[in-house]
C-alpha cells in the first residue's frame, strides 16, 4: 500500500473530506458565444470544458436514420496533469471515453419534430485540470452544454464515481485515490426514472461489495442532478431576465 | 433577385421578400460589413481602428509551472508551461528548449474540424517560435541544469477555447504571460546514478530578456484600416499586418499577407501598435502582480 493512509483512522480522506462527500462543485452554462451551446464544470481540481455545435446539417452523408448522430471529441490538455502527456493523433484510451460519452447520450436524445433525425450533434469535451473523476465530470458537462444548446433530451444523465477501500465506501474520487488501490465505479444515471445508463468499472471489486458501492455512487447522482438542474434554472432565469 | 436591392426594399417596406439583419450577415458577410465599415463603425460597435478589450489571468492552473489565460474580446486562449527535464545537443550543451505551440481545436470554433492541427495553428506555432528565438526571449542557458547532462525543456501549450478572430496577439500574451508566471523547482544532478533530483516546491522563476507582443490589423476594401479583425472579418480582408513590438520599443517581428500596402499606413500601424503592446504589457503585470499578492 503507498504510504499514506487514503482513510485516515478519523474517518477522514487524503483530501480532508468524509467517505460519502462530494467535492467542490461549480458549473455554468453559456461559456462560450462561438458555440450553441456551452458549459464549464469544476469539480475539486478537476476543470473539464464542453462546447456543443448543433443540431446541424451532417458534413457527410450519414447511413442511419434512427436519430441524430454525435460526434464526441474528448481532449485532455497536456498540461493538465501531474506529467505532461504528449497527444497522439489516435489515442485509443480518449478514442475510448469519446465512444463511452457518444453511447450515453445516443439512446436519451428526443428526435422527430424539433431535431431532424438526420442531423448531426458534435460534443468537444476539453478537460483543461485532471484530478480524478475526468469521465463523470465530462458527463455531467455534457448534459449541460446540451440542454444550453436546446436539444431536447429525455432526463439529465448526470454521472458520480464511487470506490472501496477497506470497509467504506467513498464518493467521488480524486486522482490520489484512483491511483491508489481504490475500485473506482463509474455510474450514469437518469434520475427521473431511476435508472443507470452507464457503468464502468476497471478495477477489482468484490461482488458483495458492489451493492453498497452502486448506492452511494447513485446518491452522488441525485445530488449532482440537483447542482445541474439549478444551474440550469439559473441560467435560464438570467436569460429570461434579458428577454424582457 | 438581387440580395442588395432585397435587403434596400425592407427599408421602404416596397417588397414581400425580406432580410433581417442576421441572414443579410450570413449570406452576404462581405456587403453586411461594408455597410458599417463605410461609416466609420465596425459590426461589433467598435471604431475602426480600436482593439477589443483585454483582460489577463495567470496561475489559474495548479498542475503547470506557470499557466495564464488572455481574452480579447470574446477569443479566449490559454497557455500550460510545463517543464521537463531532458538531454542537452551536443552543440548547445547548456542550452534548455522552449516549445511553444498553438491549438486550434474544433471546440473553439465551427470553422476548425477535428483532426491533426490546420494550416492556421501550424502559421502561428511557428511564427511564435521564430519570434522567440530572434528576440532572445529567454536566455536558455538559464534552464540548464548539468552542462552536457541534464537541461530543462518548457512545452508551453497554448490552447484557443473561443475563437472570436486574431489568435496571434492573444497566443503571443498569453505565452509571455504564463513564461512570467513559471516557477521552475530548485534542481541538482546525481554524477553517480546520472538522474536529476528536484525539489519538492516550484520557486525560481524565468528571466525574460524581451516582452514582444504582437497587434495585427487588416485592410478591408483596399481603403480602410481596422484594428484587431474578428472572425467574420478576417476572411474578407485584402491584407493583414501583424506587428510585434517589445518593451522598449523595438520591432521584433513584421509579417505581412495579402495585397499590396501603402507605406504611410504601416507607420500607421506600427503606432498603434506600440500603445497596443504597452496597454497589453501593462495588464500582463497586473495580472502577474495581484497572482503574487494571493
Amino acid at each position: 500500500m503507498s504510504r499514506f493512509d487514503i482513510v485516515s483512522p478519523e474517518g477522514l480522506r487524503v483530501d480532508g473530506r468524509r467517505p460519502p462527500e462530494l467535492r467542490r462543485l461549480s458549473c455554468r452554462t453559456g461559456v462560450f458565444a462561438q458555440a450553441d451551446g456551452s458549459a464549464y464544470i469544476e469539480q475539486g481540481n478537476t476543470k473539464c470544458l464542453v462546447a456543443v455545435y448543433g443540431p446541424r446539417e451532417p458534413s457527410k452523408r450519414l447511413l442511419t436514420e434512427k436519430g441524430p448522430t454525435i460526434n464526441v471529441e474528448y481532449n485532455v490538455a497536456s498540461f493538465s496533469s501531474g506529467e505532461r502527456k504528449t497527444k497522439m493523433r489516435k489515442d485509443r484510451r480518449l478514442m475510448e471515453i469519446a465512444s463511452v460519452i457518444k453511447q450515453t447520450f445516443e439512446p436519451i436524445i428526443c428526435y422527430g419534430q424539433n431535431v431532424a433525425s438526420r442531423s448531426e450533434i458534435d460534443v468537444n469535451i476539453q478537460i483543461l485540470q485532471l484530478d480524478g473523476g475526468a469521465l463523470h465530470a465530462a458527463i455531467n458537462a455534457t448534459t449541460l452544454a446540451m440542454i444550453d444548446a436546446g436539444v431536447p433530451m429525455r432526463d439529465f444523465v448526470c454521472a458520480c464515481s464511487a470506490g472501496w477501500y477497506k470497509d467504506t465506501a467513498l464518493l467521488d474520487l480524486n486522482h490520489l485515490e484512483e491511483s491508489a488501490d481504490v475500485p473506482t465505479l463509474t455510474v450514469g444515471l437518469l434520475p427521473k426514472s431511476g435508472k443507470v445508463t452507464l457503468l464502468s468499472l476497471e478495477s477489482r471489486l468484490h461482488l458483495d461489495k458492489f451493492q453498497s458501492v452502486l448506492e452511494l455512487a447513485s446518491q452522488g447522482c441525485e445530488r449532482m442532478r440537483d447542482e445541474l438542474d439549478s444551474t440550469i434554472r439559473k441560467a435560464t432565469q438570467e436569460l429570461a431576465k434579458t428577454a424582457l | 433577385m438581387d440580395i442588395d436591392t432585397a435587403a434596400d426594399a425592407t427599408t421602404n417596406g416596397a417588397s414581400h421578400f425580406t432580410l433581417d439583419a442576421d441572414t443579410f450577415r450570413k449570406i452576404h458577410p462581405a456587403e453586411y460589413n461594408r455597410r458599417f465599415i463605410s461609416q466609420g463603425v465596425r459590426a461589433d460597435g467598435r471604431p475602426l481602428q480600436r482593439f477589443r478589450k483585454a483582460n489577463v489571468n495567470v496561475g489559474s492552473i495548479t498542475t503547470a509551472n506557470g499557466s495564464s489565460m488572455v481574452r480579447l474580446g470574446n477569443t479566449t486562449v490559454i497557455c500550460g508551461i510545463k517543464a521537463e527535464v531532458t538531454e542537452p545537443t551536443p552543440e548547445a550543451p547548456r542550452a534548455g528548449f522552449l516549445v511553444p505551440n498553438l491549438d486550434l481545436p474544433a471546440l473553439c470554433s465551427p470553422q476548425f474540424r477535428p483532426g491533426p492541427p490546420g494550416e492556421l495553428a501550424q502559421t502561428i506555432s511557428e511564427y511564435i517560435n521564430q519570434i522567440c528565438t530572434s528576440t532572445n526571449l529567454l536566455n536558455l542557458d538559464d534552464l540548464c541544469i548539468a552542462s552536457g547532462q541534464a537541461v530543462w525543456v518548457l512545452h508551453a501549450d497554448i490552447l484557443c477555447l473561443n475563437y472570436e478572430g486574431n489568435a496571434l496577439d492573444a497566443a503571443l500574451a498569453a505565452l509571455i504571460a504564463a513564461l512570467w508566471n513559471v516557477r521552475l523547482p530548485k534542481s541538482t544532478y546525481d554524477e553517480l546514478e546520472g538522474t536529476v533530483r528536484a525539489a519538492a516546491t516550484n520557486t525560481i522563476p524565468l528571466v525574460l530578456n524581451r516582452l514582444p507582443l504582437a497587434a495585427t490589423f487588416g485592410v478591408f476594401d483596399a481603403q480602410h484600416l481596422i484594428a484587431d479583425p474578428t472572425d467574420q472579418e478576417e476572411p474578407l480582408l485584402s491584407s493583414q499586418l501583424a506587428i510585434v513590438v517589445d518593451q522598449e520599443d523595438n520591432l521584433c517581428g513584421i509579417l505581412k499577407e495579402g495585397s499590396a500596402m501603402d507605406r504611410e499606413r504601416m507607420v500607421e500601424c506600427i503606432g498603434l501598435a506600440r500603445n497596443r503592446a504597452q496597454a497589453l504589457r501593462r495588464l500582463i503585470d497586473e495580472a502577474l502582480a495581484k497572482a503574487d499578492a494571493s
